[in-house]
Protein backbone atom coordinates (compact mmCIF):
# COMPACT_ATOMS: atom_id res chain seq x y z
CA UNK A 1 0.00 0.00 0.00
CA UNK A 2 1.57 3.28 -1.04
CA UNK A 3 1.90 5.97 1.63
CA UNK A 4 -0.32 8.43 -0.24
CA UNK A 5 -3.22 6.02 0.19
CA UNK A 6 -3.08 6.33 3.96
CA UNK A 7 -5.39 9.21 4.79
CA UNK A 8 -5.41 8.82 8.55
CA UNK A 9 -3.10 6.87 10.83
CA UNK A 10 -2.01 7.82 14.32
CA UNK A 11 0.78 5.26 14.64
CA UNK A 12 4.00 4.72 12.74
CA UNK A 13 4.13 3.17 9.29
CA UNK A 14 6.19 0.29 10.66
CA UNK A 15 3.42 -0.57 13.11
CA UNK A 16 0.86 -0.39 10.32
CA UNK A 17 3.00 -2.57 8.11
CA UNK A 18 3.25 -5.12 10.95
CA UNK A 19 -0.53 -5.14 11.46
CA UNK A 20 -1.15 -5.69 7.75
CA UNK A 21 1.48 -8.43 7.61
CA UNK A 22 -0.21 -10.18 10.52
CA UNK A 23 -3.51 -10.05 8.66
CA UNK A 24 -2.26 -11.23 5.31
CA UNK A 25 0.69 -13.48 6.00
CA UNK A 26 -0.79 -16.20 8.13
CA UNK A 27 1.18 -19.02 6.53
CA UNK A 28 0.50 -21.53 9.32
CA UNK A 29 -3.21 -21.27 8.75
CA UNK A 30 -3.10 -22.31 5.10
CA UNK A 31 -3.85 -25.83 3.98
CA UNK A 32 -0.90 -27.06 1.97
CA UNK A 33 -1.78 -30.47 0.61
CA UNK A 34 0.97 -32.07 -1.47
CA UNK A 35 1.72 -35.72 -2.37
CA UNK A 36 4.41 -35.71 0.34
CA UNK A 37 2.22 -34.54 3.20
CA UNK A 38 -1.16 -36.05 2.29
CA UNK A 39 -1.46 -37.71 5.75
CA UNK A 40 -0.71 -34.67 7.90
CA UNK A 41 -2.55 -32.34 5.51
CA UNK A 42 -5.66 -34.49 5.71
CA UNK A 43 -5.35 -34.73 9.51
CA UNK A 44 -5.18 -30.93 9.67
CA UNK A 45 -8.26 -30.58 7.49
CA UNK A 46 -10.27 -33.16 9.44
CA UNK A 47 -9.24 -31.83 12.85
CA UNK A 48 -10.08 -28.30 11.74
CA UNK A 49 -13.63 -29.39 10.96
CA UNK A 50 -13.91 -31.38 14.18
CA UNK A 51 -12.64 -28.38 16.18
CA UNK A 52 -15.10 -26.06 14.44
CA UNK A 53 -18.01 -28.38 15.28
CA UNK A 54 -16.76 -28.82 18.86
CA UNK A 55 -16.67 -25.05 19.34
CA UNK A 56 -20.16 -24.67 17.87
CA UNK A 57 -21.45 -27.36 20.24
CA UNK A 58 -19.74 -25.57 23.13
CA UNK A 59 -21.30 -22.22 22.16
CA UNK A 60 -24.75 -23.76 21.89
CA UNK A 61 -24.28 -25.42 25.27
CA UNK A 62 -23.34 -22.09 26.85
CA UNK A 63 -26.47 -20.52 25.40
CA UNK A 64 -28.52 -23.26 27.07
CA UNK A 65 -26.74 -22.70 30.38
CA UNK A 66 -27.35 -18.96 29.96
CA UNK A 67 -31.03 -19.65 29.29
CA UNK A 68 -31.29 -21.13 32.79
CA UNK A 69 -33.30 -24.11 31.60
CA UNK A 70 -30.86 -26.84 32.60
CA UNK A 71 -30.94 -28.69 35.90
CA UNK A 72 -27.81 -28.99 38.04
CA UNK A 73 -27.51 -32.63 36.97
CA UNK A 74 -27.74 -31.72 33.28
CA UNK A 75 -25.08 -29.02 33.73
CA UNK A 76 -22.79 -31.55 35.41
CA UNK A 77 -23.20 -33.98 32.50
CA UNK A 78 -22.69 -31.20 29.99
CA UNK A 79 -19.51 -30.15 31.79
CA UNK A 80 -18.19 -33.71 31.79
CA UNK A 81 -18.93 -34.16 28.07
CA UNK A 82 -17.41 -30.84 27.00
CA UNK A 83 -14.34 -31.34 29.17
CA UNK A 84 -13.73 -34.82 27.76
CA UNK A 85 -14.21 -33.54 24.20
CA UNK A 86 -11.65 -30.81 24.80
CA UNK A 87 -9.18 -33.25 26.34
CA UNK A 88 -9.60 -35.67 23.43
CA UNK A 89 -9.06 -32.84 20.99
CA UNK A 90 -5.84 -31.84 22.80
CA UNK A 91 -4.65 -35.45 22.53
CA UNK A 92 -5.33 -35.54 18.79
CA UNK A 93 -3.60 -32.20 18.22
CA UNK A 94 -0.56 -33.47 20.10
CA UNK A 95 -0.58 -36.73 18.15
CA UNK A 96 -0.55 -34.91 14.80
CA UNK A 97 1.77 -32.18 16.06
CA UNK A 98 -0.75 -29.40 15.45
CA UNK A 99 -1.45 -26.19 17.36
CA UNK A 100 -4.61 -24.09 17.73
CA UNK A 101 -3.20 -21.70 15.15
CA UNK A 102 -2.82 -24.54 12.63
CA UNK A 103 -6.52 -25.35 12.97
CA UNK A 104 -7.70 -21.80 12.43
CA UNK A 105 -7.72 -21.83 8.65
CA UNK A 106 -7.49 -18.48 6.92
CA UNK A 107 -10.39 -18.04 4.52
CA UNK A 108 -8.87 -15.08 2.68
CA UNK A 109 -11.29 -12.16 2.43
CA UNK A 110 -13.65 -13.86 4.88
CA UNK A 111 -11.03 -13.78 7.64
CA UNK A 112 -10.12 -16.66 9.94
CA UNK A 113 -12.40 -19.67 10.32
CA UNK A 114 -12.64 -19.41 14.12
CA UNK B 1 0.57 -20.91 -27.81
CA UNK B 2 -3.12 -20.11 -27.23
CA UNK B 3 -3.75 -16.42 -26.69
CA UNK B 4 -6.54 -15.19 -24.44
CA UNK B 5 -7.78 -11.79 -23.40
CA UNK B 6 -7.28 -10.56 -19.83
CA UNK B 7 -9.83 -8.04 -18.53
CA UNK B 8 -8.77 -5.18 -16.23
CA UNK B 9 -11.95 -3.18 -15.76
CA UNK B 10 -15.40 -2.42 -17.09
CA UNK B 11 -15.85 1.28 -17.83
CA UNK B 12 -18.62 3.68 -18.56
CA UNK B 13 -17.68 5.73 -21.62
CA UNK B 14 -20.90 7.71 -21.84
CA UNK B 15 -19.31 11.02 -20.80
CA UNK B 16 -16.01 10.89 -22.66
CA UNK B 17 -16.10 8.21 -25.37
CA UNK B 18 -13.07 9.51 -27.31
CA UNK B 19 -10.84 9.89 -24.27
CA UNK B 20 -10.34 6.20 -23.51
CA UNK B 21 -8.26 5.25 -26.55
CA UNK B 22 -6.01 8.27 -26.02
CA UNK B 23 -5.50 7.28 -22.38
CA UNK B 24 -4.78 3.64 -23.25
CA UNK B 25 -1.97 4.55 -25.62
CA UNK B 26 -0.16 6.15 -22.68
CA UNK B 27 -0.37 3.27 -20.18
CA UNK B 28 0.90 -0.30 -20.20
CA UNK B 29 -0.59 -3.43 -18.70
CA UNK B 30 1.08 -6.10 -16.56
CA UNK B 31 4.62 -6.88 -17.83
CA UNK B 32 4.48 -3.91 -20.20
CA UNK B 33 1.88 -5.29 -22.62
CA UNK B 34 -0.33 -2.94 -24.62
CA UNK B 35 -3.90 -2.25 -23.57
CA UNK B 36 -6.95 -1.74 -25.74
CA UNK B 37 -10.71 -1.40 -25.34
CA UNK B 38 -13.58 -3.61 -26.45
CA UNK B 39 -16.83 -1.64 -26.48
CA UNK B 40 -20.53 -2.25 -26.70
CA UNK B 41 -22.55 0.95 -26.83
CA UNK B 42 -21.53 3.06 -23.78
CA UNK B 43 -19.64 0.34 -21.94
CA UNK B 44 -16.03 -0.62 -22.62
CA UNK B 45 -13.76 -3.32 -21.27
CA UNK B 46 -10.07 -2.51 -20.92
CA UNK B 47 -8.11 -5.61 -21.88
CA UNK B 48 -4.80 -6.98 -23.08
CA UNK B 49 -3.84 -10.07 -25.06
CA UNK B 50 -2.09 -12.68 -22.97
CA UNK B 51 -0.97 -16.27 -23.08
CA UNK B 52 -2.94 -17.98 -20.30
CA UNK B 53 0.19 -19.79 -19.15
CA UNK B 54 1.89 -16.42 -18.58
CA UNK B 55 -0.58 -15.30 -15.93
CA UNK B 56 1.37 -15.50 -12.70
CA UNK B 57 -0.42 -15.36 -9.36
CA UNK B 58 2.29 -13.15 -7.96
CA UNK B 59 2.11 -10.07 -5.73
CA UNK B 60 4.06 -7.72 -8.00
CA UNK B 61 1.86 -8.60 -11.02
CA UNK B 62 -1.28 -8.02 -8.93
CA UNK B 63 0.10 -4.62 -7.84
CA UNK B 64 0.87 -3.66 -11.45
CA UNK B 65 -2.63 -4.75 -12.41
CA UNK B 66 -4.15 -2.67 -9.60
CA UNK B 67 -2.04 0.29 -10.77
CA UNK B 68 -3.69 0.15 -14.20
CA UNK B 69 -7.16 0.09 -12.63
CA UNK B 70 -6.15 3.00 -10.39
CA UNK B 71 -5.05 5.10 -13.38
CA UNK B 72 -8.27 4.37 -15.25
CA UNK B 73 -10.38 5.13 -12.16
CA UNK B 74 -8.96 8.67 -12.03
CA UNK B 75 -10.77 9.48 -15.26
CA UNK B 76 -13.59 6.99 -15.69
CA UNK B 77 -16.36 5.44 -13.66
CA UNK B 78 -15.40 1.78 -13.59
CA UNK B 79 -15.96 -1.64 -12.11
CA UNK B 80 -12.63 -3.32 -11.28
CA UNK B 81 -12.26 -6.93 -12.43
CA UNK B 82 -10.41 -9.59 -10.44
CA UNK B 83 -6.77 -10.17 -11.49
CA UNK B 84 -6.48 -13.15 -13.84
CA UNK B 85 -9.97 -12.87 -15.36
CA UNK B 86 -9.64 -14.03 -18.95
CA UNK B 87 -11.95 -14.74 -21.87
CA UNK B 88 -11.19 -16.49 -25.12
CA UNK B 89 -11.96 -13.88 -27.78
CA UNK B 90 -13.34 -10.44 -28.57
CA UNK B 91 -16.53 -12.13 -29.76
CA UNK B 92 -17.15 -13.92 -26.42
CA UNK B 93 -16.46 -10.69 -24.54
CA UNK B 94 -18.96 -8.75 -26.66
CA UNK B 95 -21.59 -11.44 -26.17
CA UNK B 96 -20.98 -11.41 -22.41
CA UNK B 97 -21.30 -7.61 -22.37
CA UNK B 98 -24.58 -7.77 -24.28
CA UNK B 99 -26.01 -10.45 -21.98
CA UNK B 100 -25.11 -8.51 -18.83
CA UNK B 101 -25.50 -4.97 -20.13
CA UNK B 102 -28.35 -3.88 -17.85
CA UNK B 103 -26.74 -5.25 -14.70
CA UNK B 104 -23.38 -3.67 -15.53
CA UNK B 105 -25.06 -0.32 -16.23
CA UNK B 106 -26.85 -0.53 -12.89
CA UNK B 107 -23.56 -1.17 -11.05
CA UNK B 108 -21.79 1.62 -12.93
CA UNK B 109 -24.55 3.97 -11.94
CA UNK B 110 -24.17 2.93 -8.30
CA UNK B 111 -20.45 3.79 -8.25
CA UNK B 112 -20.60 6.84 -10.51
CA UNK B 113 -18.50 9.74 -9.22
CA UNK B 114 -17.63 7.72 -6.11
CA UNK B 115 -14.54 6.18 -4.58
CA UNK B 116 -14.07 3.50 -1.97
CA UNK B 117 -12.46 4.23 1.40
CA UNK B 118 -11.28 1.61 3.85
CA UNK B 119 -11.36 1.93 7.61
CA UNK B 120 -9.57 -0.58 9.81
CA UNK B 121 -9.94 -0.44 13.57
CA UNK B 122 -7.21 -2.13 15.55
CA UNK B 123 -7.06 -2.76 19.26
CA UNK B 124 -5.73 -5.18 21.75
CA UNK B 125 -8.88 -7.26 22.20
CA UNK B 126 -7.34 -8.99 25.22
CA UNK B 127 -7.00 -5.55 26.84
CA UNK B 128 -10.66 -4.75 26.11
CA UNK B 129 -11.61 -8.19 27.46
CA UNK B 130 -9.68 -7.48 30.65
CA UNK B 131 -11.44 -4.11 31.02
CA UNK B 132 -14.85 -5.70 30.46
CA UNK B 133 -13.91 -8.45 32.88
CA UNK B 134 -13.06 -5.98 35.61
CA UNK B 135 -16.23 -3.98 35.00
CA UNK B 136 -18.57 -6.94 34.90
CA UNK B 137 -16.96 -9.62 37.04
CA UNK B 138 -19.80 -9.69 39.53
CA UNK B 139 -22.56 -9.48 36.93
CA UNK B 140 -21.54 -12.55 34.99
CA UNK B 141 -20.42 -14.71 37.85
CA UNK B 142 -22.23 -18.03 37.28
CA UNK B 143 -24.08 -19.76 40.08
CA UNK B 144 -21.73 -21.28 42.60
CA UNK B 145 -22.27 -23.90 45.21
CA UNK B 146 -19.85 -24.73 47.98
CA UNK B 147 -19.12 -28.18 46.60
CA UNK B 148 -18.54 -27.62 42.90
CA UNK B 149 -17.32 -30.66 40.99
CA UNK B 150 -14.55 -30.30 38.40
CA UNK B 151 -17.23 -30.49 35.68
CA UNK B 152 -19.23 -27.68 37.21
CA UNK B 153 -16.03 -25.64 37.58
CA UNK B 154 -15.27 -26.33 33.92
CA UNK B 155 -18.74 -25.13 32.86
CA UNK B 156 -18.34 -22.01 35.01
CA UNK B 157 -15.03 -21.20 33.33
CA UNK B 158 -16.46 -21.73 29.84
CA UNK B 159 -19.56 -19.74 30.73
CA UNK B 160 -17.45 -16.77 31.80
CA UNK B 161 -15.46 -16.92 28.55
CA UNK B 162 -18.73 -17.08 26.62
CA UNK B 163 -20.12 -14.01 28.39
CA UNK B 164 -16.90 -12.06 27.82
CA UNK B 165 -17.07 -12.90 24.10
CA UNK B 166 -20.67 -11.68 24.00
CA UNK B 167 -19.75 -8.45 25.79
CA UNK B 168 -16.78 -7.88 23.50
CA UNK B 169 -18.99 -8.28 20.43
CA UNK B 170 -21.58 -5.93 21.95
CA UNK B 171 -18.78 -3.39 22.53
CA UNK B 172 -17.65 -3.71 18.89
CA UNK B 173 -21.30 -3.29 17.78
CA UNK B 174 -21.49 -0.06 19.81
CA UNK B 175 -18.40 1.27 18.03
CA UNK B 176 -19.83 0.28 14.64
CA UNK B 177 -23.08 2.05 15.48
CA UNK B 178 -21.10 5.14 16.45
CA UNK B 179 -19.13 5.04 13.19
CA UNK B 180 -22.27 4.58 11.05
CA UNK B 181 -24.09 7.37 12.89
CA UNK B 182 -21.24 9.83 12.44
CA UNK B 183 -20.55 8.91 8.84
CA UNK B 184 -24.25 8.88 7.89
CA UNK B 185 -24.03 12.62 7.11
CA UNK B 186 -21.78 11.69 4.16
CA UNK B 187 -24.47 9.36 2.85
CA UNK B 188 -22.22 6.40 2.14
CA UNK B 189 -22.88 2.80 1.23
CA UNK B 190 -20.95 0.73 3.71
CA UNK B 191 -19.94 -2.80 4.60
CA UNK B 192 -18.57 -3.95 7.96
CA UNK B 193 -16.69 -7.05 9.05
CA UNK B 194 -16.26 -7.70 12.76
CA UNK B 195 -13.39 -9.43 14.55
CA UNK B 196 -11.32 -10.15 11.46
CA UNK B 197 -8.49 -11.06 13.84
CA UNK B 198 -7.93 -10.63 17.59
CA UNK B 199 -6.44 -7.19 16.89
CA UNK B 200 -8.41 -6.04 13.83
CA UNK B 201 -11.84 -5.66 15.43
CA UNK B 202 -13.49 -3.77 12.56
CA UNK B 203 -12.78 -3.78 8.84
CA UNK B 204 -15.10 -1.39 7.03
CA UNK B 205 -15.41 -0.06 3.50
CA UNK B 206 -17.37 3.01 2.45
CA UNK B 207 -18.46 4.12 -0.97
CA UNK B 208 -18.42 7.91 -0.93
CA UNK B 209 -18.71 10.72 -3.42
CA UNK B 210 -15.26 11.81 -4.58
CA UNK B 211 -15.49 15.26 -2.99
CA UNK B 212 -16.26 13.83 0.49
CA UNK B 213 -12.68 12.74 1.18
CA UNK B 214 -11.91 15.57 3.62
CA UNK B 215 -15.20 15.10 5.48
CA UNK B 216 -14.43 11.42 5.82
CA UNK B 217 -10.99 12.18 7.30
CA UNK B 218 -12.65 14.58 9.78
CA UNK B 219 -15.14 11.93 10.89
CA UNK B 220 -12.34 9.43 11.47
CA UNK B 221 -10.29 12.03 13.33
CA UNK B 222 -13.23 12.70 15.68
CA UNK B 223 -13.73 8.98 16.21
CA UNK B 224 -10.06 8.54 17.04
CA UNK B 225 -10.36 11.31 19.65
CA UNK B 226 -13.34 9.56 21.18
CA UNK B 227 -11.63 6.14 21.31
CA UNK B 228 -7.99 6.78 22.22
CA UNK B 229 -7.52 3.09 23.08
CA UNK B 230 -8.23 2.10 19.50
CA UNK B 231 -6.14 2.68 16.40
CA UNK B 232 -8.04 3.83 13.34
CA UNK B 233 -6.54 3.67 9.87
CA UNK B 234 -8.31 5.24 6.91
CA UNK B 235 -7.13 4.46 3.39
CA UNK B 236 -8.22 5.51 -0.06
CA UNK B 237 -9.46 6.65 -2.40
CA UNK B 238 -9.72 3.22 -4.07
CA UNK B 239 -11.64 1.99 -7.08
CA UNK B 240 -14.90 0.40 -5.85
CA UNK B 241 -13.46 -3.10 -5.29
CA UNK B 242 -16.01 -4.07 -2.65
CA UNK B 243 -19.13 -2.63 -4.23
CA UNK B 244 -19.45 -4.54 -7.49
CA UNK B 245 -22.37 -6.89 -7.30
CA UNK B 246 -22.76 -8.75 -10.58
CA UNK B 247 -23.30 -12.40 -11.32
CA UNK B 248 -22.01 -12.71 -14.87
CA UNK B 249 -24.41 -14.66 -17.05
Amino acid sequence: MSENKILFNTGSLDELSQEVTNLTNNEDSKLKLTPDNADSGLAKLVLTLVELIRKLVEKQAMRRVDGGLLTEEEIERLGETLMKLEMKMEELKKHFNLTDRDLNINLGPLGDLM
Amino acid sequence: MVMSIMIYAILSTKKNPGKLNALLTGIKGVSGVGLYAISVDKIALVVCDINKADIIADKSCAIEYAGVIETLAQQFTLLPVRYGSVMESTETIKKMLERNYAEIQQNLLKVENKFEFGLKVFCDSQKIKDEIKTETESIIEPEQSSENSIYREYINKKFKEHKFEELLLAHVDEIILDITTRIAQLNPTHKFKKMVSPTNIIDAVFLLEKDKKKDCINVVNNLQNKYPGLRLILTGPWPPYNFVDITIK
